[in-house]
């Protein structure tokens, strides 16, 4: 068995229950935020994989959602505006001892930040992406966002959309992502279960939780989403990326939100790469930096 | 044959690329470093990736070199459009060796020495038309007294993985090459002076400085996005940072090479990134967060010429308000300037060092000038560094990441440890990281991040006085920054050679400005003049703005850096 194909071993592990997972540090979204479901289901898959909070750095950008890691119990960074991507990519590359978990919104992951996410999939970087996905600006108090639907009215698009929206789903599986999945957030036990295994894979998983804005989205309720969100079939082949791309377009033109686990594969993670590299070129930290600069003697 | 010694020789080197001008230009810099002259190159490239006009300009000396001279004293022309370039710059003296018969019948100008070599005639004779080149540096071997052992030992050992034969076929047209100019009559002045004897060198150029630094410094993770003038910085940490175990990322914009910068330096590793202008603008923002959420970073700016797109292979010194104060909010941030190869490895320790104890990005400012320029070095022996690493908690007490402290500087701490869970955030904390937006609390994190920095002046060398023993009040002083330092030294040489009392003053520590330095040095000179390649005078600006100083500005900035001779003739117009 290639060394990369073999089960997730890195994390740290520990035996906490979910509550000892969430900090002192109260929520601020709210009633009624579907982002609080993001938050139970994180705070129950890193339980049930027993994470140690010491090893686990949390990211985000900006946004509602981009303030999770102040709610949860481990290394966390509130980076810039589009950037928890990138932040999160000089984390894991440095120390790939650590889990490195991403939560953010759907403008700061695909508008401002949209350049990055391309990268992080192709380049399989070893890190969870959970994308809370409310179809709008929250914190900017309501404005369209890439993922709105054409038909919503916002502060920007006060007579309706003129854009057509992007699909996360079809986006990520495009670029390469190696994990790809989808749930209502409302959904707990589905978001906590695709969480988990979508830490445990090895390479980088994009999770996209339909997580509703009860202030400044009337359209995508929770009842709207949960009544959209329709199971992968039985028997859909997680394997296949055409059979993938083939269920996501399906439901889609019958109005449906396709959920589940929706594609996964094995490929090498970049840091599996680079460890590789260094072993190709006999690398360690006391390689002595003479023959180096002999290199350059006249 | 005999001609004058001369210490100092320009020879300059043109033709078209992928004729081996280059190769020629890096052989005679390395046989001259390494028979222990010293040597200061320069080239020029097309902007186009094939064919062009191609030029490599090598002074050699056995004294001291501070900077590329002011013009050649001798064109090796390879064809027509070479020597129709500079055909403007030969003067009575200049010596002019080209290839003859070639594509074209030069009209020697008066007073010029012209050697006709038949270059590519020979190296076709040969069955070897690509050594063209040799028989060129053959031929000037003899006639300007190169290193010729030296010389001999750099052919063999360059063309050595490409087999015996190709070693034999260039050797043999660099000795044919000898055979023809030893058969002309010597007639200009030129000749290279013999060196003291051999010294323990490198040569280097300045964006390889910068990367052997960097990895003496003990870098970890660099992360860079490609940038001319820049990129070398990223193609020598990429082959050599692996061999230390270090983590490399070409990142897909700058945004995210600085972001993964932040990333690997919050999870405790050295790291940093390279740019140019374009770059270092978009960024100012992650910027900001680095100084806000106080974690350490080294960013290299290899500046070129602008505004926007503006001049990307020329030399300009333009960043300067872009380092200091490019960014929102009320930032800081530590900015060095590097002066020459030497400075370009030991600046980038320095900067490393400044940067751990001070949790915060310095910016270190280099220069199309010399990001391809080579210079010799004295060997940088890596135990002679001295190297620090980020203050890290101790584990005692409960940790609070942002501690007032008296010094401002809070101890750090890798993920991983227990009991060391915190938040590096942009967004104003408390000590523990939360947000607060209390004024109180605003204003002493503010001044908690700026206390920080008074102590940087003490850490480093901030200023170099050039006086001669004993000099009083200069008449004229002159405040020099960057790769024009050097320029400035030898024109003071000169100046004080014709009697001229001229005092000079390098800045390398350009934010926070040490200005006590600059107010004692403007004390000591009756007037001051700042030469700097920007068309608005940035440093000078500075010093205007934070000193009683109030400096003359000298600035160009047509693509290239100033010579001793523009500084020279400058100074005699304003002590007329």
């Amino acid at each position: 068995m290639n060394a990369h194909l073999q089960p997730q071993t890195h994390l740290h592990r520990v035996e906490l229950k979910s509550k000892d997972y969430k900090n002192e540090t109260t929520s601020f979204w709210c009633a009624g935020c579907g982002h609080y479901g993001v938050l139970t289901g994180l705070l129950r898959a890193l339980s049930e994989i027993g994470v140690d909070p010491n090893y686990l750095v949390s990211v985000s950008g900006i946004g509602c959602s981009s303030r999770l890691p102040y709610f949860v119990n481990s290394y966390k960074m509130h980076t810039l505006h589009g950037r928890a991507g990138p932040v999160a990519t000089g984390v894991h590359l440095a120390r790939p001892d650590l889990a490195v978990v991403i939560t953010g919104g759907d403008g700061d992951g695909f508008s401002i930040g949209g350049g990055h996410m391309p990268h992080m999939a192709r380049k399989n970087i070893n890190m969870t992406y959970i994308l809370m996905d409310n179809h709008v600006y929250g914190l900017t108090k309501g404005q369209c966002s890439p993922t709105s639907r054409t038909e919503m009215k916002t502060s920007t698009t006060p007579y309706g959309g003129v854009e057509i929206p992007l699909d996360p789903i079809l986006y990520m599986l495009t670029y390469g992502a190696t994990y790809v999945g989808q749930a209502f957030a409302g959904n707990v036990k589905l978001a906590s279960q695709l969480i988990k295994d979508g830490m445990e894979h090895k390479g980088f998983a994009f999770i996209n939780l339909l997580s509703q804005c009860p202030s400044f989205n009337e359209i995508d309720t929770a009842h709207a989403f949960k009544d959209a969100c329709e199971q992968v079939p039985d028997g859909h082949d997680t394997s296949d990326l055409n059979a993938a791309m083939c269920a996501v377009n399906a439901a889609k033109q019958v109005g449906r939100i396709p959920t589940g686990l929706i594609y996964k594969t094995e490929r090498p993670t970049l840091d599996q790469r680079m460890a590789e590299l260094v072993k190709h070129v006999g690398g360690h930290k006391d390689y002595d930096l003479r023959k180096i600069i002999d290199l350059a003697r006249p | 044959m005999q001609g004058i010694t001369k210490n100092d020789l320009i020879i300059r080197i043109g033709g078209e690329g992928g004729e081996g001008v280059i190769s020629v230009g890096d052989f005679i810099t390395q046989a001259c470093a390494h028979a222990g002259l010293d040597v200061y190159t320069f080239k020029t490239f097309p902007a186009e990736i094939k064919g062009g006009y191609a030029m490599y300009q090598v002074r050699a000396s056995t004294e001291r070199l501070y900077n590329q001279g002011d013009t050649f004293d001798v064109l090796c022309a390879f064809n027509g459009e070479a020597y129709n370039m500079n055909r403007a710059s030969l003067k009575p003296g200049t010596a002019v060796v080209y290839d003859s018969p070639g594509d074209f019948d030069p009209e020697i100008p008066p007073g010029v020495f012209a050697y006709p070599i038949p270059m590519s005639h020979t190296a076709k004779e040969m069955n070897n038309p690509r050594a063209k080149n040799m028989v060129a540096m053959g031929a000037m071997s003899i006639l300007f007294n190169i290193p010729v052992e030296s010389l001999r030992e750099v052919i063999a050992t360059k063309f050595a993985r490409r087999g015996e034969a190709v070693v034999q076929g260039n050797l043999a047209a660099f000795e044919r090459g000898r055979e023809l100019a030893s058969a002309l009559k010597k007639i200009d002045p030129w000749t290279l002076g013999t060196p003291k004897g051999k010294q323990d060198v490198i040569v280097m150029s300045g964006n390889n400085a910068i990367g052997l630094g960097a990895l003496i410094a003990g870098l970890d993770f660099f992360s860079a996005y490609p940038i001319t003038p820049a990129t070398e910085v990223a193609i020598y940490v990429a082959k050599h940072l692996p061999k230390r175990g270090g983590t490399l990322i070409q990142a897909e914009d700058e945004i995210a090479s600085i972001s993964q910068v932040l990333g690997a330096s919050y999870a405790g590793k050295k790291a940093m990134t390279s740019t140019s202008g374009p770059g270092l603008a978009l960024m100012s923002e992650m910027l900001g967060m680095a100084f806000m959420a106080e974690l350490p970073c080294v960013v290299v700016d290899v500046q070129r010429g602008g505004p926007s797109t503006g001049l990307p292979t020329k030399h300009e010194q333009s960043d300067l308000f872009l380092a200091i104060h490019g960014g929102h909010g009320d930032a800081g941030r530590i900015v060095l300037s590097v002066e020459s190869i030497h400075d370009c490895i030991n600046l980038t320790v320095v900067a490393f060092n400044l940067a751990e104890k001070y949790q915060c990005p310095v910016l270190l400012l280099s220069d199309g000038s010399l990001a391809f320029s080579t210079q010799n070095v004295p060997y940088p022996n890596p135990d002679d560094y001295h190297v620090v690493e980020r203050k890290r908690w101790d584990g005692e007490g409960e940790y609070r990441r942002y501690a007032l402290t008296e010094d401002g500087i809070s101890p750090m701490v890798d993920p991983g440890t227990p009991g060391g869970i915190h938040i590096a955030t942009g967004l104003e904390h408390n000590e523990i990281g939360l947000p607060n937006y209390t004024s109180a609390n605003h204003e002493a994190m503010q001044d908690k991040r700026f206390r920080k920095l008074k102590g940087v002046i003490n850490d480093v060398d901030p200023v170099e006085v050039d006086a001669a023993e004993g000099a009083g009040t200069a008449d004229l002083g002159l405040i020099a920054w960057g790769s024009t330092i050097g320029v400035v030294r030898e024109a003071l040489q000169r100046l004080r050679a014709e009697g001229y009392k001229v005092k000079g003053f390098y800045p390398k520590l350009l934010n926070p400005l040490p200005v006590e330095q600059f107010e004692a040095f403007g004390a000591s000179c009756k007037r001051l003049l700042l030469p700097e390649v920007n068309f608005q005078g940035q440093l000078a600006h500075f010093v205007r703005a934070e000193t009683s100083l109030r400096p003359e500005s000298y600035t160009i900035c047509g693509g290239m850096p100033f010579t001793p001779e523009m500084i020279v003739n400058k100074v005699r117009e304003i002590l007329a």
